[in-house]
């Protein structure tokens, strides 16, 4: 009871700061330390060597690869930029009938992971057995396929397809925070609607529309699934895919792994950082005023069908023949173009064979057990980190704040190669159990994790906390039933999303996994690869259903425990 | 007060904001002795640390250098390195938003105190019963608390500090949030809460009339210093300081130079602009001292026709005068100052009259023309 100079403020902050410095600093250094090693730490011999480097940058084809690289994170993000800001735009600023019906499309892509939709958007555009190449072929009687899945441009599409909701979200939230007072002021002055739009909106919109595209090229070059689905048969290699190919080989060379990673890395963390260079100044802004604009919305006129026409065609392409060709390719015996001949054969037994797959039942449960565990420790590790980074005044609250959002400049791929590293070095048996990989999402998904509880934290006044604190409270008692309640709203949010996303993941666990710890991304992969199409997308549709599931209950569980907001 | 016993003992508070280069000296060896069952309000201008203050008294803030005692016990010394953390002070607070949690009803808001003390449930429902009789939301036990009006938020907040009996109540602008009219009614239903209950509480304000109806004792603040404590009565009518009397209410400064300074009955003697003038000195001022007099608009009778046999008469012109009901508010120049006088709603004056003004040397105040450094802009409080 003696009262000391020492609080507990201080002790959290030091023990989060060395867990977040585990979780996400531990591999970086790793990451970098094992790139300038000949062999892996622990065997005789290994010395230090830049022969990794070496051999990444002067092998003749390190150029090519650096080029598809970002021609493919290029190509992703401007395709993506513009379905995405041209549906917002209609959905925000337009009279566009249906548009609220819009909203919802506009996201469904987010549900389907992207193995999925990779696989789904092979089977339509794959010169042998697409099924829009065998329509069109069938209908205009062509001699070759019209499309072609395996080539840049058909990867960038696959790509941009499935990234395009992420720019939708953002370019939405963007117009519709602008205040349009600003543009009438323009009109007022005497400026045609044009010129308002070329004087005014669109350098108005400028931060918020870069902002977007940074953030579409760094999930270009990181992207895994597109480019080890159609990239590798296609011969069209990029960075991703070169560290798993260096992985997978044998033997594995994780050092050149390693300096790929590297390479990868810095192209990554330079988006990241000129993104919050970018933002840091439009969202300080944001978070002061937070004014709930109404926007001026655009009569289009006649156009306004030719608007909705074109936004259920981008629908059509993005969710309904994905979707239809996943569904249909889980109900038949063997792939097919749809006929009255197969719908006839439609049958269960994909699914039965899926669920008797004795693998598939492991899959699922550490795919369950996995999503649940991260989601659930992602949001209380960082409800404590955004207390300590927005109610805190502890010193060194900036650093605990930059180190917990490493992660989200490290792509998937390289944190795989980074904890390979860690877990062949550290004495910690856990390599290739479940274990390493729920460390993996926890790193992973931390980022996403701090931006969901800040949001909320920043909205609790500081005085509900103090309150408890002059009640008697200890710092522990105040959390759990001051904080945790009233963050109830934004931790079921970041819940939600980070236990769909980890769901889904499949760069990080592709290098980590043994076969205990498979996960269904993983298990989609594997029959993927050993050609049994009609049970992967039986696999799939069982997936997204547990994806739906899952987010309709913690909504309800969070609406009963929250406040109603 | 020989025989009365000091509650909470602050002795030279000291407490910086920011880092390095941009420090604030916000509290500047602030020292205070609460007297055990008193109403004790911390009075002063936004930024005069006496919010920071009673944040230093509750643990929400750690000050820099000093001592804290509540009840003779050390809460905070610098020297001897003691802490004690808020939630082991014996303290019950009400906050400027109250800070009622949402996600509770009006009984678990009042009832935490208790709970996470493990109090039995028997208990804790019979104190939370009473201590919201008490504060006159007896019925609403149920009730959620967003559903509750600014004035039940208010007396939740009071019944949710007072359940645990804690030794000191400490308030922070709790009135600022409610309407003008409802801010009049709850100063009155404050002070007699405080008096059932009698318990010593420290009460933050920046509103002088507030100070004024509801204090026992009040200590004005300035620029992170005690200016001066006393009587809100004492305040008023004797400051001793030029920013307590500027502070608390509206009043005239005529600027001079201690002559005499009498002693006894006999008042002192200050040459001015306007002659010399009798007053009464304060404590402490020095012959030849540079020194104001301040003298109330209320104090100073007007005359029509040049009163005779009387100490300080000046004479002026009424230059505006605006009928308030209770008083007519008039400025009269003086030669080329300008003073606040209330007359009587009787007397009627009009613009461009010429008055007798009488400055009753009783009423007229002898204070220190310099005051502390960094006043000026903020000296008239609203």
């Amino acid at each position: 009871m003696a009262g000391r100079f020492f609080n507990s403020e201080t002790l959290i902050l030091f023990g989060c700061s060395l867990l977040v410095f585990y979780l996400a600093g531990v591999p970086l250094i790793m990451l970098l330390y094992g790139s300038i090693r000949s062999a892996p730490i622990g065997e005789p011999g290994a010395t230090y060597t830049i022969q990794n480097y070496v051999k990444a940058y002067f092998d003749r084809e390190f150029y090519l690869l650096f080029w598809n690289s970002i021609k493919y994170a290029v190509g992703t993000c401007l395709v993506s930029f513009l379905i995405g800001t041209y549906l917002a735009w209609i959905s925000e600023r337009t009279n566009t009938p249906l548009k609220k019906l819009f909203v919802v499309m506009a996201l469904i892509p987010f549900i389907i992971p992207g193995i999925l939709s990779t696989i789904a958007w092979i089977l339509l555009l794959s010169p042998k057995i697409g099924l829009i190449n065998l329509v069109i072929k069938e209908l205009l009687g062509l001699e070759s396929a019209p499309f072609n899945i395996y080539s840049m441009l058909g990867m960038i599409w696959a790509e941009a397809i499935h990234l395009y909701p992420l720019v939708f979200l953002l370019m939405s939230a963007a117009f519709r925070n602008m205040d349009t007072s600003l543009e009438e002021a323009s009109l007022s002055a005497g400026s045609s609607t044009f010129t308002t739009f070329r004087r005014i909106t669109l350098p108005l919109m400028r931060p918020a529309m870069f902002g977007a595209l940074l953030i579409m090229f760094v999930r270009g070059i990181e992207a895994f699934e597109v480019p080890a689905l159609v990239g590798v048969p296609a011969r069209i290699s990029v960075f991703t895919t070169k560290i798993f190919l260096a992985i997978h080989q044998f033997p594995s060379d994780f050092g050149l792994a390693g300096a790929y990673a590297v390479t990868l890395l810095a192209i990554s963390t330079a988006g990241v950082l000129l993104y919050q260079r970018l933002t840091r100044k439009e969202e300080r802004y944001a978070t002061v005023t937070g004014k709930g604009y109404r926007p001026r919305v655009i009569d289009l006129g006649a156009w306004k069908y030719a608007t909705c026409g074109s936004a259920f065609l981008i629908f059509l392409l993005a969710v309904i023949f994905p979707v239809f060709v996943l569904l249909w390719s889980s109900f038949i015996p063997y792939y097919g173009v749809p006929s009255w001949e197969l719908v006839e054969k439609l049958t269960l037994s994909n699914y039965k064979y899926i669920l008797n797959y004795p693998l598939a039942v492991t899959a699922f449960k550490n795919s369950f057990y996995l999503s649940i565990g991260s989601a659930t420790l992602v949001m209380l590790l960082t409800s404590v980190i955004a207390w300590i980074t927005v109610k805190s005044r502890i010193r060194g609250r900036i650093f605990l704040d930059n180190m917990a959002f490493i992660p989200i400049a490290m792509p998937g791929i390289v944190l795989g190669v980074s904890l390979i590293w860690v877990y062949l070095t550290l004495p910690i048996p856990i390599y290739g159990t479940i274990w390493v990989l729920l460390l993996a999402y926890i790193t992973k998904f931390m980022p996403y994790g701090i931006r969901a509880a800040s949001a909320s934290m920043i909205q609790i006044n500081k005085e509900l906390e103090e309150a408890s604190l002059a009640s008697g409270g200890t710092w522990f008692q105040t959390f759990r039933k001051v904080l945790l309640p009233l963050l109830m709203p934004g931790f079921v949010a970041g819940w939600i999303y980070v236990s769909i996303i980890a769901l889904r993941e499949l760069s990080t666990s592709i290098l980590l996994y043994s076969y205990n710890s498979t996960v269904l991304s993983i298990m989609a992969f594997d029959l993927w690869e050993g050609g049994q199409y009609t049970y992967v997308c039986a696999l799939g549709v069982l997936m997204v259903l547990l994806l739906v599931a899952m987010a309709t209950v913690a909504r309800k569980l969070g609406a009963r425990i929250g406040i109603a907001d | 007060m020989a025989e009365k016993k000091f509650m909470v003992q602050i002795e030279s508070l000291e407490k910086y904001f920011g880092e390095e280069k941009d420090r604030v000296h916000v509290l500047k060896g602030i020292s205070l002795d609460i007297p055990e069952g008193s109403l004790y309000t911390f009075l002063g201008p936004s930024g005069c640390g006496k919010t920071t203050t009673l944040r230093c008294v509750a643990g929400l803030e750690r000050p820099d250098g000093g001592k804290i005692s509540i009840d003779g016990k050390a809460v905070f010394a610098s020297g001897e390195r003691v802490y004690i953390p808020t939630n082991k002070r014996p303290i019950g607070m009400v906050f400027q938003s109250y800070a009622i949690w949402p996600h509770m009803t009006v009984f678990e808001n009042v009832a935490y105190p208790l709970t996470i003390q493990r109090r039995p449930k028997s208990e804790i429902r019979k104190r939370v019963e009473d201590v919201l009789k008490v504060v006159g939301l007896h019925g609403l036990e149920d009730r959620p608390a967003p559903k509750l009006s600014g004035g039940q938020q208010q007396r939740v907040a009071f019944a949710r500090a007072l359940v645990n009996e804690p030794k000191v109540m400490l308030l922070d602008e709790p009135l600022s949030n409610l309407d003008a009219k409802l801010r009049v009614q709850m100063r009155f239903e404050i002070k007699a809460l405080q008096r059932r209950v009698n318990i010593t509480t420290i009460f933050v304000t920046h509103d002088q009339a507030e100070a004024l109806a509801i204090s026992d004792q009040i200590a004005v603040m300035h620029s992170g210093k005690l200016i001066e404590v006393g009587t809100p009565h004492q305040l008023y009518s004797r400051p001793k300081r030029k920013f307590t009397a500027t502070f608390l209410g509206l009043t005239n400064l005529i600027e001079g130079r201690v002559l005499e300074l009498g002693g006894d009955s006999k008042p002192g003697r200050m040459e001015t602009k306007k002659g010399v003038l009798s007053f009464v000195p304060a404590t402490g001022l020095q012959k030849n001292q540079a020194a104001v007099i301040s003298i109330r608009p209320e104090h100073i009778p007007v005359h029509k026709e040049k009163p005779q046999g009387l100490e300080n008469v000046v004479e002026g012109t009424v230059k505006e005068a605006i009928f308030m009901g209770d008083a007519y508010h008039c400025q009269i120049a003086v030669g080329d100052m300008l003073l606040a006088v209330h007359t009587h709603p009787f007397l009627n004056v009009s613009p461009g009259e010429k008055v007798y003004l009488h400055l009753d040397p009783q009423s007229c105040n002898g204070l220190p023309a310099e005051d502390i450094e960094g006043m000026g802009e903020s000296m008239l409080g609203d």
